[in-house]
């Protein structure tokens, strides 16, 4: 159905009541349910469409190294503001969370073609780029330019990074494995205590067994919706090494007994999806997917489903909703996915950082996998350093190893002349840590108690230039635009903190909006529906521990 | 299981939440998104209760599990509830606190924590209202997106009409594009206005923030579905009306009729004296008092008695009157008048029902009772159209089929349910009887008959099984215009089903052949063992009218006494002759069309009709005219001028069901309390008290005070009603027939140890196909169907005068596409439509929901009297007409 409702959309640019009239009456469905989902996701929702669509990245890295500043000259260079269609309809600029690109923000994307870096690709380079747009039939010439992620092992036997880093290609364990028991694959995932790499940390041989006993047809799904700024090693894995998640996606499939797996690709990331969906099609040829995969009894096939989007999405249950292509809300659980899934049907959703650990695991046995990192959370972790550090990129590195290995050794500290203020970990909903915490272990429980989230492993470097009043609207504008809006904790009050945030640029009134966000971020995080209302919280609450009194240092 | 709630111990059952449990406890915890009707959603968060270990939890959406102990009052929890509570109040403008307490639990939430103003500010929403629509009235800025309109709309409705739209802050409801809302696929159940919590979703009556004055439980008044509803009236005018939420049929949901189709009762046309003609025929009916409108109808039916002798009167009684007033009617003919020549209008829908299932099991009603479906795993419905024409039951199919039970259709049109089915059997108009043979025949073939039922309970299995020789399923499929495997798709399907019900409605009985096609439908339910045994679902009538059930329970038949007990029995005739202190004519008298045949004849010269528009609902409408003109006497009770009181010497003017008192029958044997919630408009009088008026001008006396007393002295003479009395209604509900004692439950499931006809067998029926009465040829080639439209109930005559109108403003012939492009018309284009009886102008309608060859419209405008085309034929054994097949020739106007 998104697939549907961008066909409409790349016909005139919108999405009216006649797409949706005909949308609904070509799948069956109600039209409310296509309005629903239509108005849901932002892609579609924020009005017209020009021929040319540029997105720009306002995600954390880019905010962060720009203070904003590249929205205004794009929206200077385009001659549209952000969020708006041309007059006659040339193009539209879109804001966006994120691009991932954070390694070398600030970042765009024109129509699929991505820029990133200062000049965002070059697109600031010709400054006569507005002049000639309106000149009718004059197409801009291509020089944007993004640079790749770097990316490093940090570990001795790379597990994630295997294919990438240490020559181990995809589909060796696949084809040898299918033939046996799906029991081996469970013991040996169970054995290594692979958890949940999209934050929740769940362990993922207990998904799966769960998964397993409940009655078929079941489904796999991966979870593509790299939704936290800051993160981009879902992208290095998609783009870069997407068999050996399609491997790991087979493997998971194939030890919950499910015939049909889903990777669902955030349309923020088109080239990733393309990419999937070439792979797709190789491992068909090669005989990975497809009826009685390698002459053993197993029906296995993936499809690849792109998001329009929302951050919210990333939540399972509202990842399958997306999948479905119905508004991509939080529903209550229980029941859990593994009961009531993709169509209501039984279905393990895993991170795709998740699955793509799993061929190594099957390959090198779950005790080897288990040995690495740290006895209280085996394995390893990709993270992703921010364009601030010295050297950004996607690091594989074992649970466990301290925070300012991270930032100083790998990321070699800041670069010049900037100085860190905090480190936000975890993305939008995980937090942020003053230098002279970093010492806490790269570890779920130390961080938490910390008052931090690890999420997804990103680490968005923030300097002392940045003003904690903008930090900290920055914070809430992500929560209020990316609420799904089902519960009332979050719908509303992602909303009241971002009108607290706004208070708190007039002096006068910081004190009183510092005392408001109280209430605000205890009804968040005892009240919300899902992990998101609770996260953001959480980094308001770590924010206000770090800048609470630059903060007020302004009000008085 | 066992939990603790505020240290009290409760034992819940294992699927219960801890909201059942909290309540089991009888601790209040408000909630805003929770509606019992729906599944469970936790959105709005103001149910959070602590559990041990001190965890914060919504109520609603958390399992019980035994040995929890939850505190409703637990600081953290309250404090965090209210909290979330006044966020929600920070979006709201001040009015939202505005809204009445008991229109809102909003403000009762807030009532509950004490909130009168919210900790938070900031942006309100500035949505705006949409009034597009007559009755649903959205003030989008009172909207908590607490989804419980969406979900009624889905889980409750089924249709699917209302999706939240936006996200985040600006999340809002709206209806199908999120254009105005009556635009919108909305069918106005209501289900919508009842559930939402803050008035965002309000209705024009409750827009108006005065107190209602008094609110009355009753039971509706349009369909035979008979939905419990509660009446709020204001200033002696319906203010609103909802369902009530925990009645057994519906179930706290309702439909645009039941549910805001009122304003009828107070139109300016409402009869508020009676009327008559002072000077003969040709004169103007002129307002006169009761006095001497009764005086002139005792006068002239003595007159007419006494000289061409009881059978010179026909009367027609109705079956939207009450039970009471319907005994009350038969007992007039028969003990005042002394005639047996007494029908109702279930002569022209169901009488085929009440013949063929009396045949088939024993008893003329439905098997089952319609809580039997919720266990049914495969409906079977046939010649029916419950979402238009019963749309509550049409709302209970659908959740039956979302929650996964198979759909097999069968219907000339593409009706909704078609689109959910399984299969749809697209079968020519009048072919029901090969149809029912074919499935039969792939049932017996097939192995899905259920031998040991046949064996011990049924009969007519040799015959049957002979005759089905004659109809394997490519021939049959033939003759009923199908493809065999659709008919075969329909018999696995009912067959392979653990507990199949069958639904049906007048699609099977309007027809030349209508008994044989309830007796071969029947015969499915019968081979298959799903009649009369444990778990079993059944067959189910649909019924029409509101008490067409009743009217013929109650004996307004002309071979029937209360309870269907024969007249020809000198028995039962001398034990209501006894009571009655009169002899009980023996002879039975003349159904409806009889009675027209009659007075056409000259042998009858009265009739007197209550509450029936014969003049524009019975088939061959100029048939009628001449009846009626051929008649010394034509009296008509009604609430407002209608064509058959047009034709009337006298008019009497008589009340609507909101303002009676008594009980109508359902379409599942449902007995049920009518109460007046509204006094009569002027001088208009209740059937029964008119009744008891005219029998005292006649020098009669008919007892029966009241219509406790007439349901009183009716349970003494009839054995399946002798337990049911207002009393008991009164204080247990909602009682079925047959229900023998005061001391014995109804009994809704029928038959389960033996069935009721002679031989104690469920009676298979050997029935061939025959052709139906109207056939079309090279002059009238196409193939006109009746029935009815959500909006518009029977003759109109109440939905008319409401706002229904505006949704539906007039009637349309529908057509398909096909047959338009051949005749060059248009949407809305004019079209003459003449049978072999008269020429009808309709607006054309242009869908695919009828096939090409095939229309179909409704007669419930006067304007376009569909009636007068409908064809003369009637059903051989009980005279019902066959309204369902007209042959007819098209020519654009």
């Amino acid at each position: 159905m998104l697939d549907r409702l961008r066909q409409a959309q790349a016909e005139d640019g919108r999405v009216d009541a006649q797409d949706l009239q005909r949308a609904a009456g070509e799948f069956g469905w109600p039209v409310a349910a296509v309005t629903g989902s239509a108005s849901y996701y932002a892609d579609f929702a924020e009005g017209s469409r020009g021929r040319r669509h540029v997105r720009v990245c306002e995600g954390t890295s880019c905010f962060v190294s720009m203070r904003g500043q590249h929205v205004a000259h794009l929206e200077q260079a385009l001659g549209v503001r952000l969020g708006e269609c041309a007059a006659d309809g040339s193009v539209s600029l879109q804001g966006v969370r994120c691009l991932g690109f954070c390694y070398d923000s600030p970042a765009v994307l024109d129509g699929h073609q991505p820029g990133s870096g200062q000049t965002l690709g070059g697109l600031f380079g010709d400054p006569h780029a507005a002049e000639r747009r309106t000149t009718p039939g004059w197409v801009e010439p291509l020089k944007m330019r993004a640079a790749e992620i770097p990316y490093a092992s940090a570990v001795q036997r790379p597990v994630v990074l295997a294919g990438l880093v240490g020559n181990e290609g995809p589909w060796t364990v696949w084809p040898v494995v299918v033939t046996g028991s799906p029991d081996q694959v469970m013991a040996e995932v169970a054995a290594s205590g692979l958890r949940g790499r999209g934050g929740a940390g769940f362990p993922v041989a207990k998904k799966w067994s769960a998964t397993a006993q409940e009655p078929g047809p079941r489904h796999v799904v991966a979870n593509g919706d790299e939704g936290d700024p800051g993160s981009f090693c879902d992208r290095l894995l998609m783009e870069s090494d997407p068999h050996r998640i399609l491997e790991g996606l087979a493997l998971a499939g194939f030890a919950v007994g499910a015939g049909h797996g889903v990777i669902l690709v955030r349309s923020e990331y088109p080239m990733a999806a393309e990419r999937l969906r070439a792979a797709v099609a190789e491992a068909r040829q090669s005989g990975h997917l497809g009826r009685r995969v390698h002459g053993s009894q197993v029906d296995f096939d993936v499809e690849i489903v792109q998001g329009a989007g929302s951050y919210v999405a990333g939540e399972e249950t509202a990842l399958l909703h997306n999948v479905a292509g119905l508004r991509a809300d939080v529903r209550a659980r229980p029941p859990y996915p593994v009961s009531h899934g993709f169509l209501g049907q039984p279905t393990a959703v895993n991170n795709v950082e998740t699955l793509a650990a799993v061929p190594w695991i099957v390959s090198h046995g779950g005790a080897a996998y288990a040995g690495l990192g740290h006895p209280d959370e085996p394995g390893t972790k990709l993270v992703c350093l921010s364009q601030l550090f010295g050297r950004p990129g996607v690091y594989e590195v074992e649970f466990g190893v301290p925070m300012r290995h991270l930032v100083e050794d790998l990321g070699g500290g800041l670069r010049e002349p900037h100085t860190l203020r905090a480190v936000q970990v975890g993305g939008p909903l995980g937090g942020f840590l003053p230098p002279d915490q970093l010492d806490l272990p790269l570890l779920s429980r130390p961080l938490e108690e910390a008052g931090v989230a690890l999420g997804h492993g990103s680490l968005v470097a923030v300097d002392t230039a940045l003003p904690a009043a903008a930090i900290l609207w920055h914070a809430w504008a992500f929560g209020a635009a990316e609420s799904c809006g089902a519960c009332t904790p979050c719908r509303v009050g992602a909303r009241r903190g971002l009108e607290l945030a706004e208070r708190t640029r007039n002096p006068a009134r910081v004190a009183e909006a510092l005392t408001a966000h109280e209430p605000l971020l205890e009804v968040l995080r005892v009240a919300s529906l899902c992990a998101f209302g609770s996260g953001v919280s959480r980094a308001v609450r770590s924010l206000l521990r770090i800048y609470s009194d630059e903060l007020r240092r302004v009000g008085e | 299981m066992r939990l603790s709630v505020n240290d009290i111990t409760v034992e819940v059952p294992a699927d219960a939440t801890v909201l059942d449990a909290v309540r089991a406890a009888g601790a209040v915890v408000p909630t805003l998104c929770f509606d019992k009707r729906l599944s469970p959603q936790g959105s709005c968060r103001v149910c959070l209760v602590g559990v041990a270990g001190g965890r914060a939890i919504p109520a609603c959406t958390t399992p019980a599990a035994e040995g929890m102990v939850v505190h409703t009052d637990e600081p953290a929890a309250r404090r965090s509830a209210q909290l979330a509570l006044e966020l929600l109040v920070s979006q709201l403008p001040a009015r939202a606190l505005d809204v009445p307490a008991e229109r809102s639990e909003l403000v009762r939430a807030c009532q509950h924590f004490g909130v009168t103003q919210s900790r938070f500010d900031g942006a309100t929403r500035n949505q705006g209202i949409d009034h597009s629509h007559p009755y649903v009235k959205l003030d989008r800025d009172l909207c908590i997106a607490c989804n419980r309109c969406v979900r009624m709309c889905a889980e409750v409705q089924g249709t699917f009409a209302l999706t939240l739209a936006g996200r985040g802050f600006d999340t809002v409801v709206a209806a199908g594009t999120g254009g105005p809302w009556v635009s919108s696929p909305c069918v106005a159940c209501g289900g919508c206005v009842d559930s939402c919590p803050s008035g965002a979703l309000s209705e024009p009556g409750l827009l108006d923030p005065r107190p209602i004055s008094r609110t009355t439980t009753t039971t509706c008044g349009y369909c035979g579905v008979g939905c419990s509803l509660q009446v709020h009236v204001r200033d002696e005018q319906v203010a609103a009306v909802t369902p009530v939420h925990g009645a057994p049929v519906n179930r706290g949901h309702a439909c645009i009729k039941g549910r805001f189709a009122h304003a009828f009762t107070r139109s300016r046309e409402r009869l508020t004296t009676p009327l008559l003609r002072r000077g003969g025929r040709d004169a103007p009916l002129e307002p006169a008092s009761w006095e001497e409108a009764l005086t002139v109808v005792a006068t002239r039916l003595a007159a007419i008695r006494d000289r061409h002798g009881p059978d010179a009167i026909g009367m027609i009684s109705s079956a939207r009157a009450t039970n009471e007033e319907n005994y009350l009617a038969q007992k007039f003919a028969r003990a005042v008048l002394g005639t047996n020549n007494v029908d109702n209008c279930s002569r022209l829908c169901h009488a085929p029902s009440a013949v063929g299932l009396t045949a088939s099991f024993g008893y003329a009603g439905g098997t089952n009772s319609v809580d039997d479906l919720d266990d049914t795993d495969c409906i079977l419905i046939a010649g029916a159209n419950p979402t238009e024409a019963h749309p509550v039951i049409g709302a209970r199919i659908k959740q039956l089929v979302l929650r996964g039970a198979r759909l097999v259709v069968i219907d000339p049109r593409r009706i909704d349910l078609a689109d959910m089915a399984d299969v749809h059997v697209q079968a020519k108009p009048g072919s029901n009887v090969a149809v029912f043979n074919g499935i039969a025949r792939v049932l017996l073939d097939e192995g899905y008959a259920d031998e040991d039922f046949l064996r011990a309970r049924g009969s007519g299995l040799a015959e049957l099984t002979a005759l089905l020789r004659d109809y394997p399923v490519d021939g049959t499929a033939r003759l009923a215009g199908v493809q065999p495997e659709a008919l075969v798709t329909a018999a696995r399907l009912y067959g392979r089903a653990q507990r199949p019900a069958i639904v049906y409605g007048l699609g099977i009985t309007e027809h030349a052949h209508g008994t044989d096609g309830v007796r071969t439908l029947a015969n499915l339910a019968i081979l298959k063992g799903a009649v009369g045994t444990s778990g079993c679902c059944g067959v189910l009538s649909m019924r029409g009218q509101n008490n067409v059930q009743g009217a013929s329970d109650m004996g307004a038949l002309p071979d029937m006494l209360p309870g269907y007990q024969h007249v020809t029995d000198a028995e039962i005739r001398a034990r209501f002759g006894r009571s009655w202190g009169t002899t009980v004519p023996d002879r039975p008298g003349l159904r409806i069309l009889e009675m027209f045949e009659s007075a056409i004849a000259g042998r009858v010269r009265a009739m007197y009709v209550i509450g029936e528009d014969i003049a524009q609902t019975d088939p061959d409408s100029g048939n009628v005219r001449k009846a009626l003109a051929a008649c010394d006497l034509v009296v008509s009770h009604d609430l407002f001028l209608s064509r058959t009181a047009e034709l009337a010497d006298v008019v009497l003017p008589a009340v609507s069901f909101l303002e009676k008192d008594g009980t109508f029958v359902n379409f599942d044997r449902r007995v049920q309390r009518v109460r007046p919630a509204l006094s009569p408009p002027g001088k208009a009088t209740p059937d029964f008290d008119i009744l008891r008026l005219l029998a005292r001008a006649m020098g009669a006396d008919l007892g029966c005070q009241t219509p406790a007393d007439a349901m009183v002295e009716c349970a003494t003479l009839t054995p399946t009603f002798a337990g049911i009395s207002h009393a008991r209604l009164d204080r247990d509900g909602p009682l079925h027939w047959p229900c023998h004692g005061a001391d014995q439950p109804g009994q809704g499931r029928l038959y389960l140890d033996s069935f009721a006809t002679p031989d104690g067998r469920a009676a298979l029926a050997a029935r061939r196909y025959l052709p139906p009465g109207e056939q079309p040829d090279a002059a009238f080639p196409y193939l006109l169907i009746t029935g009815r439209r959500l909006e518009h109930y029977n003759s109109g005559s109440m939905s008319r005068r409401t706002p229904n109108s505006r949704l539906r403003p007039r009637e349309l012939l529908d057509l398909h596409p096909d047959d338009a492009r051949e005749l060059h018309l248009a949407e809305g284009d004019l079209v003459e439509v003449t049978s072999r009886r008269a020429t009808v102008t309709f607006p054309v309608h242009l869908t695919d929901t009828v096939i090409p060859g095939e229309l179909f419209t409704t007669f419930s405008f006067p304007d376009t009297p569909t009636n007068a085309l409908t064809s003369d034929a009637t059903d051989t054994e009980t005279g019902c007409p066959e309204y369902k097949v007209t042959a007819v020739s098209l020519h654009p106007a």
